[in-house]
């Protein structure tokens, strides 16, 4: 269940507003399935729909209405089956436009998608474009991202994930020798520009997640894919290796360190801060001291400390 | 009727009746026949609440539900637009709703739920949901969902969501902002107009008017709270904005190649030779920024050594050097 943030009024009339086309459009609901397409609980459902019937034309002349001039529903049904039904509508019937900001969430979100070889043609996106642009309310804010370069590998892998088909290449994970290896593609995570592919490792014999930079001499092959329906690992489930290391940087820097902190510990006295974490591999905290060069101190573990230094002067003896 | 209307019916319930009323009528209400006839300022009409501060309510709702992509029409006296008091307002139902020619095809509705999915836990995410959600209301047929591929974008600069509402309502802003290099944080003036992600981090792009040219800065240095002006500018500005920023950033990477020596094999090599650009002598790579491109470098290692330009190697030095002393000096 996703986390749910408190309401203000302005957020329920926007809800609101949404809710009477989409019970139309429905015709009969269960309020379990309409609180999920609205990201509220059962009971916020049940109130906005009691909320509705109160709702209604004008009345004249400071006269009350009239039953006809307000929403209606089923109250049968609300009060046994719990479904959701419109007896009687007096307006907003169809949906309101999108705010700049929706319009902006999902043009940008396309262009993401964009990206993914074999998903939707150039006419499909320019025709999305067009329609989202005009059924805007206002000129929605330019968010950008940078188209991703052509890149044969993903081509490859999208391609497999559609046949339902193996693929073999070479793999080279940081700091270790690069290894032959047989994979079901299952899924493929798209961050910040990576690609990771994620399936079952017929060398591993498990769930294997690999970012596709680190892939080589990728190929299809015949196998048809066994382990497709196999839970994946969620979004970069890692943090779990049997290393415990402390750093040590200005509470100012966190936002560099980005997801190295998502899983970590952080204590912080005096605008410094300690993150202790849990880490499989120790040779890549050298690479994090050097990239944040002087902002962060690895505390712990100690061959750890001693490594950033001798990598630091390693590169050094290159200069002189 | 409604047995039990109170004089404190929740706001909700007053904005949303508002809506109704002003989509109903097509002449437009003046203020006065809304705070006596709309459920919400009616009852507090009848009982007695004084008209001053029922009309500033109405002011507010007003403003509440604009900004909520709510198109209100003012119909101002035709002999003087300025005087308000007998100012009609109405909703027109084409700027309100969805165009009724605006048709998804099951294949568009199944890739705008995949779009919609991108936004990992922040503003957007909602924003995303909802467009989608309204869209889903029109009722069409969709296509079995794209699957095998999740796409995420994360947004963790929480500058992000004011720059992007300055930019819609065409506003200036003032924020501090960090040049690597030096110690304080400078306030810059800037036009903002236009948000693009380039190599996985957020940048404004903008006119910065200290220097009344186009800039780009990026977020993440962006130290101090973004403060919306009341400077308004040309919304015409904002014209292909977004383009002309990755323009700009294309022609700085073009412009910007560093020569560098890689060790074959290593993670350098891996990482560096996808965007490289064969030389005579090792390899070519453009860049963006030279501070961020010096960061990566220094994580290398020994796996790279720059040739040129000068600078950057200068600045890889400084990193490692900095390295170096914080973890007890050379062995």
């Amino acid at each position: 269940m996703t986390a749910r943030r408190p309401l203000i009024a302005t957020d329920r009339a926007a809800l609101m507003l949404q809710l009477v086309p989409y019970l139309i459009g429905k015709g009969e609901v269960s309020i379990a399935e309409a609180a999920d397409e609205f990201d509220v609980t059962a009971a916020q459902m049940r109130a906005m729909v009691e909320t509705l019937t109160v709702i209604g034309l004008p009345g004249d002349g400071g006269y009350w209405q009239m039953a006809n001039d307000l929403f209606d529903i089923d109250w049968d049904l609300l009060d046994e089956q719990d479904i959701i039904v419109i007896t009687n509508s007096v307006g907003l019937e169809r949906a309101p436009k999108l705010t700049a900001r929706e319009a902006a969430a999902l043009l940008t979100g396309l262009q993401l998608a964009r990206a993914i070889p074999g998903v939707g043609d150039t006419d499909l996106f320019t025709g999305l474009l067009t329609k989202l642009a005009r059924g805007a309310s206002s000129t929605p804010a330019d968010v950008i991202l940078a188209p991703a370069p052509v890149d044969a590998v993903r081509d490859s892998v999208a391609e497999a994930l559609q046949r339902g088909v193996a693929v073999s290449f070479t793999y080279k994970a940081p700091d270790a020798a690069p290894t032959p290896r047989t994979v079901d593609p299952v899924k493929v995570l798209i961050a910040t520009g990576e690609w990771y592919l994620q399936g079952w490792c017929h060398l591993r014999q498990a769930m294997r997640t690999f970012h596709l930079d680190r892939v080589s001499d990728l190929e299809l092959t015949d196998i048809p894919i066994v382990h497709g329906a196999d839970p994946v690992p969620g979004w970069f489930e890692t943090g779990t290796g049997d290393i415990v290391a402390r750093i040590r940087f200005r509470e100012s820097v966190a936002p560099l360190l980005g997801e190295y902190l998502d899983r970590a510990t952080v204590e912080t006295v005096g605008g410094v801060s300690t993150a202790t974490m849990h880490i499989a591999d120790e040779h890549s905290l050298r690479r994090l001291a050097a990239r944040r060069a002087g902002l962060v101190e690895i505390l712990e573990p100690e061959s750890a400390r001693r490594a950033a230094a001798a990598w630091a002067e390693a590169g050094l003896v290159q200069y002189r | 009727m409604p047995a039990n209307a109170s004089t404190k019916n929740p706001p909700e319930e007053r904005l949303v009746n508002l809506v109704v009323a002003l989509v109903a009528t097509e002449q437009g209400l003046t203020k006065d026949t809304i705070l006596t006839s709309v459920s919400g300022y009616r009852e507090q009409t009848d009982s007695g609440a004084s008209k001053d501060a029922l009309e500033k309510m109405f002011e507010r709702d007003k403003e509440a539900l604009r900004r909520l992509g709510v198109p209100i029409e003012t119909i101002g006296d035709w002999a003087d637009p300025d005087d308000l008091r007998e100012a009609r307002y109405r909703i027109p139902t084409a700027e309100y709703e969805l165009p009724e020619d605006i048709v998804f095809t099951p294949a568009e509705l199944a890739l705008l739920n995949l779009a919609g999915g991108v936004w990992s836990e922040s503003s957007m995410s909602a924003d995303a949901r909802s467009g989608l959600r309204k869209i889903r209301a029109l009722g069409m047929a969709v296509d079995e969902p794209i699957i095998g591929f999740s796409p995420r974008i994360s947004l963790r600069e929480p500058s992000f969501a004011v720059l992007q509402q300055a930019i819609e309502q065409s506003r200036a802003v003032t924020f501090g902002y960090l040049k690597p290099g030096e110690s304080t944080p400078r306030t810059r003036r800037v036009q903002p107009l236009a948000l693009v992600d380039y190599e996985g981090r957020w940048h404004v792009f903008g006119v910065d008017l200290g220097v009344n040219a186009d800039r780009t800065f990026l977020l993440s240095r962006i130290v101090e709270d973004v403060a919306i002006t009341r400077d308004a500018f040309d919304p015409a500005l904002r014209e292909r904005a977004g383009e002309r920023a990755l323009a700009g950033l294309n022609e700085v990477a073009a412009r910007s190649r560093a020569l560098l020596e890689v060790n074959p094999g290593t993670e350098a090599a891996l990482r560096l030779s996808r965007r490289a650009l064969p030389a005579d002598q090792g390899i070519r790579v453009p860049y963006v920024d030279i501070h961020i491109f010096a960061d990566e470098l220094a994580s290398y290692g020994p796996e790279v050594r720059v040739v040129e330009p000068a600078e950057l190697r200068d600045q890889v030095i400084q990193r490692l050097e900095a390295t170096r002393a914080i973890h007890g000096g050379a062995a």
